[in-house]
């Protein structure tokens, strides 16, 4: 009651011209809801991250097992890691060890690592050459949806975020807030099988567990089996 | 280093949106109907909850505007995006893919204090009564995007609103929607007659028509009761939008007003004035009874390269009341001191007549190579009405004055008071409008371009009335119903070309068909300098040419800079500075003579000359010579993620060339705003106002004493006979406005505190100086030692609190307690007196003004459920 008062208190002291600064920052996010609301990991202030990719070979040799020696893995069930976004691959790492994504392998391999292994193992599989590009059919119904959406469906393109050819986003210098692009992960060739999984994953609501997600939720929704199939297959071969 | 920080989300569907728009594709299709106000009506709202949707604003989403973006997002310009509030994800609806949101608050609202001050129920209609905060119901379906939603609040039955609307995103959106706002003019009126609110006032049975004295009238004001003066706008509307084909969109919208109720007016019966017991001067009551029906239809087409608009607007008014007779109690008295002949006891006025507007237009609009776009419109637009006229009097037997044969000014009303006394049983009037207007525009480099624009608007007015009686074979109207040329001989209004009396009578025989055409060029440019700053240079040429006016072709030339820094340590600056000269052909101080009777075969002109129509040094505002210049800076400084600092200056200067007319005009004013939002939980703004203006006009009064008598009458120029120099004076308008407002609000989680203040203050004053006391039409005995001298000042004042506690009693149960308290101070020098009387001789008023001082206050519980 104390905190409400002075609050109240230095709201109107602020009127009358007392600094601003100090007030706003003690002031900390309200509880506006009755129930206690679940964590998420908020992403919308990361910047990109650095490690030591040298260092992340050395450890590497695990995750080889199903990444492959080269980062593309070695079957579909599996993400191909070679050239992905460094951030995003800390993130997803941070995620598994603090319990915000869950696999029943991935979380076991994650939460012995350190910050500095998360960083290293990122920026090494990310200074891989990625998958050479494959031969997309530009007319199929994936093609469709990943540049361009399906607005009577409320489907956004997914190129917004992942960039024109899945390799990332190419935004347009603004000096208004950015999004945190380096979170996004990159697309191309990843399997049809893995891509369909997350997809489904995200429309379920088992893989919620940041602001991303939260994001991809929304689109996943939108999604039918079908979209799901089509733009699998289509960034399988892109 | 990574942020983890442990919060909240939600679905937001904001978030998607700008997943869309980060897309830089265009996904939205054509038919798209968001954003148009094709559909639907003004912004809902009343005094109880302006925007509308208050209730439904809190909590506020603490993850802000979106999931991608970290913090909350500024305009362009710097100024902060609200908290969103916090989206109800809905309950599902059966076992399909709708689900439902609602709210609804209600209670009991009691009023205190003086609860009938005209300011504090000025657009409110306060009740102690049960009201309806907040009915708010929404269906959605988020596979399909449709939606259905509801909104409604009820103060009183006249002060209320209810919205239905529904549609499928990017489809259709339909929308219905019903209304009542309240007017109140006046809460302290003492109107002597019977019959408010109708067309027929008639007067108490303890007074008799043309008979009564000012005694007997001011003892019936004094006993009358009081009345509020006003109206309630009720609006019902109806409107579609959606596609109809491919890129094909079209909209239909009907929307009804009615309006109806009580407005102060007058009843004059002829002066009062400088001469006691002449006439009558009457503050009486009209009807209000009128019906707007707003007809508007489009279609659409975006393509590729062309986009295409056809629109049709249509508007019905409709008066129920065509006319106000009023009973005068006064008697009247002519000023030669004969026998009074004629006792005019009646006025009419005619009111406004049934019109029919109609418009269409068409917009095309192409893509042009090297980024580049032409537009051109042209559209097409009459107004017309044709009612029945009314008699040019409704008054019965003689009127007129009788000196002594034969010098008889007398008329028989029966050759007025009839249709029959009319040129044409109907108005048959029209007035055509065409518009014309092209534009081209290009951006060759991101940082270079410009537009040439070409607009041509003409206003035809097609309407011809000459007021000829073919009953008597005269010219012109009877004036005031008969009571003016009771009272001052000949002054009847007609000239009659057959009788030495009236054949050199200068009065009004045509209407005035005011028409105009414009045509205007515009071409600007602007620069992009570097990443934060940009120039703009506009040049605009408005030529236009007005008829039947004192000049036939008025050139007003206008060059205005714009500078826009976005960075000025850390500031967003907005400079703009025009200055614009505006001149024309030679000023003919009357244009008019054609609709006078001097125009008409058999007018005489008078031995002495005819009466200038005014002074020939006098220089309308509209057309005369004149130079402006406009400045204005805005300050825009972010401080620090969560406060938002704003300032704006401004100031306008004219100056007119006239020696007799308004001379210039000046506004100085700024504006201060702090905005603060730590915090989803806390918002706090302030802002200050300050405006002062002023406005200088110069007259001459015309030397009275020559009027009819002397050639010297036909002199138009000031410092001759008619108007000598010594007759001149100036009025100096000054106006000074205040205003401040404070909100805050802070959520507590199980309570939110909310309080805001507003003043407005306003001060006029009305100062006066004359070249000497031969300026003045009355000389008091004070006149002299009042040169130089001003009327008592105008003040308006008003402070508003108010104070609101919302507690969550459970997570769908909350309870709102809100109480407002308000003062006011009102004090105008036209109402002065009239607290002790309304009756003055034969002036007789109604309205006693606002109230010199009042309180009022509103206390409110209210039960907050969600649905």
């Amino acid at each position: 009651m104390t905190y409400r008062s002075n609050l109240l208190l230095a709201g109107l002291l602020v009127m009358a011209g007392a600094a601003t600064g100090a007030i706003a920052q003690e002031a900390p996010a309200a509880d506006t809801s009755a129930s206690a609301p679940a964590a998420t990991l908020d992403l919308r202030r990361i910047q990109p991250i650095s490690g030591d990719a040298h260092a992340g070979a050395g450890k590497a040799a695990v995750c080889a097992a199903c990444h492959g020696a080269q980062g593309v893995a070695i079957a579909p069930t599996f993400p191909n890691l070679a050239g992905q976004s460094a951030t995003y691959l800390y993130v997803q790492l941070k995620e598994f060890h603090d319990g915000e994504r869950n696999d029943p392998v991935m979380t076991a391999q994650a939460a012995p690592l350190s910050d500095t292994d998360m960083r290293d193992l990122a920026s090494y599989y990310a200074s891989l050459a990625p998958k050479p590009a494959g031969q997309a059919d530009a007319n199929s119904r994936g093609a469709q949806l990943y540049l361009a959406g399906d607005p009577e469906q409320g489907i956004p393109p997914c190129q917004g975020c992942h960039g024109p050819t899945g390799l990332g986003p190419q935004p347009h210098w603004s000096s208004a807030p950015q999004p945190p692009w380096a979170t996004y992960p990159h697309l191309r060739g990843q399997s049809s099988l893995y891509t369909a999984k997350q997809l489904g994953d995200f429309k379920s609501g088992a893989r919620a567990g940041s602001s991303n997600a939260k994001v991809m939720q929304g689109v996943a929704a939108t999604l039918g089996d079908d979209d799901v199939q089509a733009l699998s297959t289509y960034l399988s071969t892109l | 280093m990574l942020a983890l920080k442990g919060n909240r989300t939600t679905p937001t569907v904001a978030a998607l949106g700008l997943l869309i728009g980060l897309s830089g594709m265009q996904v939205a299709s054509a038919s798209d109907t968001s954003g148009t106000m094709r559909v639907g009506d003004m912004q809902y709202g009343n005094g109880l909850d302006l925007r509308g949707w208050t209730p439904m604003l809190h909590p506020a989403d603490p993850d802000g505007m979106s999931y991608l973006h970290p913090g909350m997002l500024r305009t362009p310009t710097g100024a902060l995006y609200p908290y969103p509030p916090m989206i109800d994800a809905g309950k599902p609806l059966g076992s399909g893919d709708w689900t439902y949101s609602g709210l609804l608050e209600f209670g009991y609202l009691h009023v205190g204090g003086d609860r009938n001050a005209e300011y504090f129920r000025q657009y409110d209609d306060w009740k102690s009564s049960a009201v309806l905060g907040l009915f708010a119901l929404d269906f959605n379906n988020r596979q399909t995007g449709s939606y259905v939603d509801f909104r409604g609040s009820r103060v009183s039955g006249n002060d209320q609103f209810y919205r239905l609307r529904g549609g499928k995103y990017g489809s259709y959106r339909i929308e219905g929607f019903y209304r009542d706002m309240p007017h109140t003019v006046s809460t302290s009126a003492y109107p002597i007659w019977n019959g408010i609110g109708g067309t027929d006032l008639t007067l108490p049975a303890s007074l008799l028509a043309g008979a009564s004295t000012p005694a007997q009238v001011a003892a019936v004001s004094a006993a009358a009761p009081r009345r509020s003066i006003g109206l309630v706008r009720t609006r019902a509307g109806l409107s579609y939008e959606g596609t109809l084909y491919r890129n094909w969109i079209g909209s239909a919208a009907i929307t009804n007003e009615k309006r109806s109720g009580t407005r102060l007016w007058g009843g004059s019966m002829f002066f009062n004035y400088p001469f006691p017991d002449n006439g009558g001067v009457l503050e009486t009551v009209r009807p209000i009874d009128f019906r707007t029906t707003d007809i508007n239809l489009s279609v659409r087409n975006v393509g590729k390269l062309w986009h295409f608009l056809a629109t049709y607007n249509g508007s019905f008014f409709r008066n129920h009341k065509n006319h106000l007779d009023f009973e005068s109690p006064f008697a009247l008295w002519n000023v030669v001191g004969t026998p009074q002949v004629a006792n005019i006891e009646n006025g009419q006025f005619s009111l406004e007549p049934n019109n029919d507007y109609h418009n269409i237009r068409l917009d095309l609009s192409r893509e042009l190579k090297g980024n580049g776009q032409f537009t051109i419109a042209g559209a097409w637009g009459t107004m017309r009405q044709n009612d029945a006229l009314l008699p040019p009097t409704t008054c019965t037997g003689t009127g007129g004055i009788f000196i002594a044969p034969p010098v008889d000014y007398t008329f028989q009303c029966a050759n007025w008071n009839t249709t029959g006394a009319l040129s044409q049983r109907s108005a048959n009037a029209r007035i055509d409008t065409g518009l014309l207007d092209a534009r081209v525009t290009f951006r060759p480099t991101p940082k270079f371009g410009w537009h040439a624009n070409l607009r041509w608007y003409r206003e035809d007015n097609k309407t011809r009335y000459l007021a000829y009686n073919p009953l008597t074979g005269q010219y012109g109207y009877i004036s005031e119903n008969g009571s003016q040329g009771s009272i001052v001989p000949g002054e009847t209004g007609i000239f009659d070309p057959t009788n030495p009396l009236y054949q050199s009578y200068m009065v009004s025989v045509r209407n005035v068909p005011f028409g105009y055409t414009d045509t205007i060029l515009e071409l600007a440019t602007d620069w992009q300098i570097g990443r934060k700053t940009s120039l703009g240079v506009t040049y605009t040429y408005d030529h236009n040419q007005p008829k039947y006016r004192e000049r036939k072709r008025v050139d007003d030339q206008r060059i205005k800079f714009d500078w826009v820094s976005r960075d000025v340590i850390g500031a967003t600056v907005r400079l703009s500075w025009e200055y614009a000269k505006r001149d024309g052909d030679k000023y003919n101080y009357d244009p008019y003579a054609q609709f006078f009777s001097e125009s008409l075969p058999g007018y005489v002109e008078p031995a002495t000359g005819v009466a200038v129509h005014t002074v020939a040094d006098m220089r309308k505002y509209d057309l005369s010579d004149r130079t402006e210049s406009k400045a204005r800076a805005i300050v825009t400084y972010p401080w620090g993620e969560s406060a938002t600092l704003s300032a704006t200056f401004y100031g306008n200067r004219d100056n007119y060339d006239a020696l007799i007319g308004r001379q210039d005009t000046r506004t100085t004013g700024s504006t201060l705003q702090w905005d603060w939002q730590p915090t989803p939980a806390t918002t706090m703004n302030v802002y200050l106002g300050a405006e002062t203006s002023r406005m200088g006009i110069s007259n001459v009064a015309d030397n009275e004493a020559l009027v009819g008598a002397d050639i010297g009458q036909t002199d138009p120029n000031l410092g001759g006979p008619l108007y000598p120099y010594a007759n001149q004076w100036w009025e100096f308008d000054r106006e000074r406005n205040r205003n401040a407002g404070l909100s805050f609000s802070h959520d507590f989680s199980r309570v939110r505190f909310d309080l805001s203040y507003n003043y407005t203050g306003s001060l006029g004053r009305v100062g006066y100086d004359y070249a000497s006391l031969a300026a003045l039409a009355y000389k008091g005995a004070d006149a002299a030692a009042a040169v130089g001298d001003g009327f008592p000042d105008n003040k308006y004042r008003t402070n508003t609190l108010d104070l609101g506690m919302s507690f969550s009693l459970t997570r769908d149960v909350g309870v709102r307690v809100f109480g407002r308290y308000q003062t006011g101070a009102f004090s105008d020098w036209h109402y002065a007196g009239f607290n002790d009387t309304l009756s003055y001789d034969h002036r007789i008023y109604t309205d006693k003004g606002g109230q010199l001082h009042y309180s009022a206050s509103l206390v409110g519980v209210m039960l907050n459920l969600k649905l």
